[in-house]
């Protein structure tokens, strides 16, 4: 009979009652601690010579934050589609990249003919204009084809297809443009530094940080103020129910694309004057570190999309030389991409919502 | 049952909330051996999120959960599983696409042990353990008699019926040999025949197979037909308990369904 | 145009003219425009030219359901509306083409590298632009005409007509393997190459034609009942299907004999993949866990391997002994190898468990991108070689037999390809392979049915890790140096497309997928340039058109599709010969449903 075969409850071996999960993270957590404040103690009680003088650390700042602009107009497209489609466009790199190419024809043309000298404001308008167009195609194109027949498929089917479309169009770019890098100009005016309270910052990365200031404090009002912004926010939350209320899904859907094209389109400008270069594959890195900096900051949300963006860049500009260097680590550069990967292997573990998130991890 | 021997489930003070909605507050019960226990109540009163707390989906913010004197709190659902917690949901959740046999012989994972060495060579013991989940599994199926019987083994899940879904799914929770079986409203979506057909199954249960039943239940004809207990909630705390005549007859908690009696 | 509306004609041939401008612009056009196929008539390049409008036509011509009634064009409007896209294709293209020859090609090259007089010659059958445009136009008329015709013709004749003409194009395109590979048999190829042109000659191009067509009409005449029987048996007589593997692994220890070195080194890289296949199929196809940096493992095995059997670094004055080295035999060092990475897939797996699909791909890239990094940097360059890598690593001797020679290697490999499928085999069929199936499909439930989601999460890196570190390790051998440029996250792209295209969790579709996504292109070098470009198409395409892959798990089928798997079974068998009209009676509103535009 029943009752007599299961007398007693199943214990559990004393081992398996134990919190695994708070002891390693506990662990974890203070290693990581002591090895950062280790890191950092001995980094800065270097003595001359060996560490890095007071400028240094200055321009690391700058640096970090121009940086983490570019990664936050970036991660502003990812953040976007994610909040609607609940999946990463994983191809949005891409998009970033084809706008600093389309521009790039003119901005060189421009150039040579010295238009660029001598109306640079407007050269530079035509310039924006062009690169934005030529993300928002990209974008636009890459929702129709490769995103929109894979609507409501499970999760892992929109990821392959948005591998596959990265690839594809960054050999694209290689086959039509070829595998050179080409030298992107930059009007005369943005070239040097200039000097705010004292400090000499370089002037191109002021122009970075203000314009995704700005392009943030835009996109913001945009969501919150207009139709098409509520209409936004309504299908992020339920695309089912928005339909019924009227909301026509699919042109929503298009615009985001599109706004995250635009935003990639200026992104994908600003990082080609600041590194003057551009190659078919530059959008690997900053789209990595882009959809990073969104998760890291919170994804689904803008400000944390922008937030995310300038503590990546911060981080990728001080950790190296913070932390690693008290180490001894020689080229502690070369490991920036290891340190931001590592970056957002900690947040995940210990905070899966990000810095704006909560807590908790997402229940699926 | 004696005074000393402890609830095999009890809870005690149990408060659960989401942000800031109390879904369970002060709540205590308890289930003894043996004991059919049905919990009642309104919408939104509590009861799902009662059975999630008890199996581990999520922890009490405040209180506490016995199982058999133990306090099972911290522990993840597949160790209470083990424990001898089984449950069913509210809504069906099957394997879709594993067979009717493969979703009942997942049940029976927590009393078997076969690892990588046993799948890769299939030493002898494997070998009886596998035929022995296979043979428990079909025993939970056959509880349900023909219906999940024979070359229904064999069939995808997706493709049963609503009723034999449930059924299935009540299979798969009696593979797991539990001591206490947590069915969360069994019936809803069932047709009168099926249910009182049911009904009789859930009395089985304890009577053939020993279990200690609590079910959440809309349905009063079943309520009334299996229960020792009842005990009714509302706004996550309880407000009534007692026999179906005594339940059914409290004024609370005939405010607490707005008055409305369901006819039994 | 029957039931062709108009608009659809509009927009596929447009979309088909925006193909052909795209072919010529990234480079394919011009790049195989001299390459013979059949005689020196039909080249590759102008099956480029023919394949758009015939496709877009293809497409146009397909059945469609209006107002409840499903309705197919007849061959004759099937024609017509597909000669209607070609022309509209031909068109654009044309247009296009008019236009760059006006603008002048030398501006144009400026921005389109690929753009130049040669293609445009080539695209105007160096007639000049006016004629050229109008045999374009001629070439859209016939090739979307044939391509309305493959879609509403009698199945048997379209089958074997497609059938005869894929042969003869890959045969052609095979042009610098097969006649190797008939001499090595000791076969004259004469008769099908043609030394000069070095493509088919029209005789073997016929011959290959008429030949698979005449094979495929043979299949389907058998019928239906035949072919279930033949099916039937194989799936369940065990006796049968143990015969056919004896077989197959008779060929597959054959290959190396018959073909030649050359094509034993692709195979042996073929095999790589499939180990590296097998493992990801554990991780991602097993347990449903989306590993995007899988190269990881395969970095780990082949330097580890390195380190265990007496490699050196390679520097610039020379070569440097590593801060940690041994020189233990291959056969010892290969299982130390595994369980190392078996830990390391525990390490990788632990901080990943609780995260979601896309979160769990992106931080696995991630974890991937870390080890290529390390791998490069200087801080690790004592121990592992930074950018020049290392250099002589074991050949995995027995006595005097080496194994790096590519037809010793294919056996070696294959040795561990057999162990890793029967593993994984058993794996899926056991408590575990259930255990990871049900977390699979619904992991919270798993977890309530007492499966411990946290071990079985972790046991699948630990043995997808394994596996892929053995991939890593052969590799390490088969090349005999290693540089961290062999590392890059590509190639954990390119095992996912291999495991994605087979079909995820099927054995067979692993090893279907590395032949196609590696054996290919490494017989058929000229693509290389191309090679990503098209790897990126084939996933998109699969992902839209067929997410269950090639060899499809059947359980897997179910999940990613099933309702259209279903459905394709049942119109494929109800259609089949049968007359349009009586399935337009037969079938219900119900599983084919009105909102579907189109029936494929």
């Amino acid at each position: 009979m029943g009752t007599d075969q299961q007398v007693r409850v199943a214990q559990l071996g004393r081992l398996e009652r134990l919190p695994w999960r708070r002891i390693i993270l506990v662990i974890l957590g203070v290693t990581i601690a002591t090895t950062v404040g280790v890191g950092a103690y001995r980094t800065l009680t270097l003595p001359e010579g060996q560490g890095y003088a007071a400028r240094a650390w200055g321009d690391f700042i700058v640096l970090g934050l121009a940086q983490g602009s570019i990664y936050a107009l970036i991660a502003l497209g990812y953040t976007l589609v994610y909040g609607i489609l609940r999946m990463i466009n994983f191809a949005h790199g891409e998009v970033f990249m084809f706008g600093a190419f389309g521009s790039y024809f003119f901005a060189n043309a421009y150039e040579e003919s010295g238009f660029l000298e001598r109306q640079p404001i407007v050269a530079l308008a035509i310039i924006l204009g062009v690169a934005i167009a030529t993300s928002v195609v990209v974008a636009v194109l890459l929702e129709r084809i490769a995103y929109r027949p894979l609507r409501g498929a499970p999760r892992l089917v929109p990821l392959i297809t948005a591998i596959g479309a990265s690839l594809f169009l960054q050999n694209t770019a290689r086959g039509f443009f070829g595998a050179q890098t080409r030298g992107y100009a930059k009007p005369g005016f943005l070239e040097g530094r200039w000097e705010i309270i004292g400090v000499a910052f370089p002037r191109i990365r002021v122009v970075v940080f203000l314009v995704a200031l700005v392009s943030v404090v835009l996109l913001t009002l945009f969501i919150e103020k207009t139709t098409t912004g509520k209409s936004m926010r309504a299908v992020a939350e339920d695309s089912e129910i928005a339909s019924l209320m009227g909301i026509n899904v699919d042109r929503v859907i298009v615009i985001t694309f599109a706004i995250g094209g635009v935003l990639a389109g200026i992104a994908g400008v600003l990082f080609a004057m600041t590194f003057e270069a551009v190659n078919f594959f530059m959008g690997f890195q900053p789209g990595i570190a882009a959809f990073t900096a969104a998760v890291l900051g919170g994804i689904g949300s803008i400000a944390g999309a922008a937030l995310g963006g300038l503590t990546l860049g911060l981080l990728e500009s001080l950790g190296p030389s913070l932390i690693l260097t008290g180490y001894q680590v020689p080229s502690p550069f070369q490991l920036k991409p290891a340190f931001t990967f590592l970056v957002l292997v900690l947040v995940l573990i210990f905070r899966p919502g990000g810095i704006l998130g909560t807590g908790e991890a997402e229940k699926v | 049952m004696s005074v000393d021997e402890p609830h095999l489930l009890e809870l005690r003070n149990v408060a659960k909330h989401f942000g800031g909605l109390y879904a369970l507050s002060g709540l205590d019960m308890h289930v003894d051996r043996g004991e059919i226990v049905s919990v009642i109540g309104p919408n939104g009163a509590g009861k799902s999120t009662m059975f999630n707390v008890v199996t581990g989906l999520y922890g009490p913010d405040e209180g506490d959960v016995l199982f058999d004197g133990q306090s099972i709190v911290r522990f993840a659902p597949n160790q209470i599983t083990r424990m001898g917690i089984g449950r069913t949901f509210q809504t069906v959740h099957l394997f879709p696409n594993m067979t009717v046999l493969e979703n009942a012989m997942v049940g029976q994972h927590s009393r078997s042990r076969s690892g990588v060495f046993g799948a890769i060579f299939r030493p002898p013991g494997t070998r009886r353990e596998e035929e022995r989940i296979r043979q428990r599994a079909k025993e939970s199926l056959e509880f349900f008699g023909s219906r999940l019987a024979g070359y229904r083994q064999e069939q995808p899940a997706f493709s049963l019926s609503y009723a034999n879904r449930r059924r299935l799914e009540m299979a798969r929770a009696l593979a797991t040999d539990p001591l206490l079986l947590l069915l969360d409203e069994p019936t809803a979506g069932m047709n009168p025949r099926e249910t009182i057909e049911l009904r009789d199954h859930i009395v089985r249960m304890r009577d053939e197979r020993g279990l200690t039943v609590l079910v959440i239940e809309h349905d009063m004809r079943v309520v009334k037909g299996v229960s020792d207990r009842v005990i009714a909630l509302d706004y996550g705390r309880k407000i009534a308990e007692g026999t179906y005549e005594d339940v059914a007859n409290d004024p609370q908690v005939i405010e607490a369904y707005l008055g409305t009696k369901a006819a039994g | 145009m029957g039931p062709v509306p108009l608009r659809s004609v509009l927009r596929a041939g447009a979309a088909g003219g925006f193909v052909l401008i795209f072919l010529s612009l990234v480079g394919l056009i011009g790049r195989f425009a001299d390459l013979n196929l059949v005689g020196e008539q039909v080249t590759l390049g102008r099956v480029l030219l023919f394949l758009p409008p015939f496709g877009a036509a293809f497409l146009v011509a397909r059945p469609r359901v209006v107002a409840g009634e499903r309705l197919a064009a007849g061959p004759g409007a099937g024609a017509g509306a597909g000669a209607v896209t070609g022309v509209v294709t031909s068109a654009l293209f044309g247009a296009a083409v008019a236009f760059a020859d006006w603008f002048d090609v030398a501006r144009i090259r400026q921005v389109f590298v690929a753009a130049s007089p040669a293609v445009i010659e080539f695209v105007t059958f160096e007639r000049g632009v006016a004629v050229g445009v109008l045999i374009l136009l001629g070439l859209g008329v016939v090739a979307g005409a044939l391509g309305g015709l493959a879609r509403t013709g009698q199945r048997r004749v379209t089958g074997a007509l497609a059938a005869g003409a894929f042969t003869a194009i890959l045969m052609g395109l095979l042009q610098r393997i097969v006649p190797v590979a008939m001499q090595e048999l000791g076969i004259d190829p004469d008769f099908l190459y043609s030394g000069r042109t070095r493509s088919l000659t029209w005789g073997g191009g016929v011959g290959l034609f008429v030949l698979a067509g005449g094979a495929n009409v043979l299949w389907h005449r058998s019928g239906q009942e035949t072919r279930e029987k033949v099916r039937a048996t194989m799936a369940q007589e065990p006796a049968a299907r143990t015969g056919i593997l004896v077989v197959l692994l008779a060929v597959l220890v054959i290959l190396p004999v018959l073909l030649g070195s050359v094509i034993s080194q692709v195979l042996g890289s073929v095999m790589v993949f499939v180990l590296l296949g097998l493992g990801l199929n554990i991780v991602v196809g097993y347990a449903g866990l989306l590993d995007l940096g899988y190269v990881a493992f395969y970095a780990f095995g082949a330097y580890m391997m390195a380190l265990l059997t007496g490699a050196t670094l390679n520097t610039t004055t020379g070569s440097a002994a590593p801060a940690f080295s041994m020189d233990l035999n291959f056969y010892f060092a290969i299982w130390i190898v595994v369980v190392l990475a078996a830990g390391m897939g525990l390490l990788i797996g632990a901080p990943v468990l609780r995260l979601r699909g896309d979160y769990l791909a992106i931080v696995t890239l991630g974890l991937g991108e870390i080890v290529r990094v390390l791998a490069e940097s200087r801080w690790l360059q004592p121990v592992v070689g930074g950018p020049q890598g290392m250099r002589g690593v074991t050949n995995a001797a027995i006595g005097d037999y080496g194994f790096r020679q590519p037809q010793h290697f294919y056996y070696l490999a294959l040795a561990f390809v057999v162990l890793a499928v029967f593993v994984s085999w058993r794996l899926s069929a056991s408590r575990i392979g259930r255990a990871w199936n049900a977390m699979r499909e619904d992991e919270q439930v798993a977890n309530a049915m007492g499966v411990s989601t946290t071990k079985y999460k972790l046991l699948a890196f630990a043995m997808g890790g394994a596996v892929g570190s053995l991939g890593g390790a052969l590799f390490a051998v088969q090349i005999g140096s290693l540089t961290p440029a062999s590392f890059q996250i590509l190639v954990s792209i390119t095992a996912l497309a291999v495991v994605i295209l087979g079909g995820l969790g099927s054995l067979p579709g692993v090893v279907a997928g590395a032949l196609v996504l590696i054996g290919l292109p490494g017989l058929l070098r000229e693509f290389e340039e191309f090679r990503l470009l098209i790897y990126g198409a084939v996933l998109v395409a699969i992902m839209v058109l067929r997410p269950q892959g090639l060899l499809p798990n059947v359980r897997r089928m179910r999940e990613l599709h099933e309702e259209e798997a279903a459905q394709d079974e049942w119109v494929r068998r109800f259609a089949e010969g049968a007359d349009e009209a009586a399935a337009v009676g037969a079938l219900p509103g119900g599983p084919l449903g009105v909102e579907q535009e189109d029936l494929t």
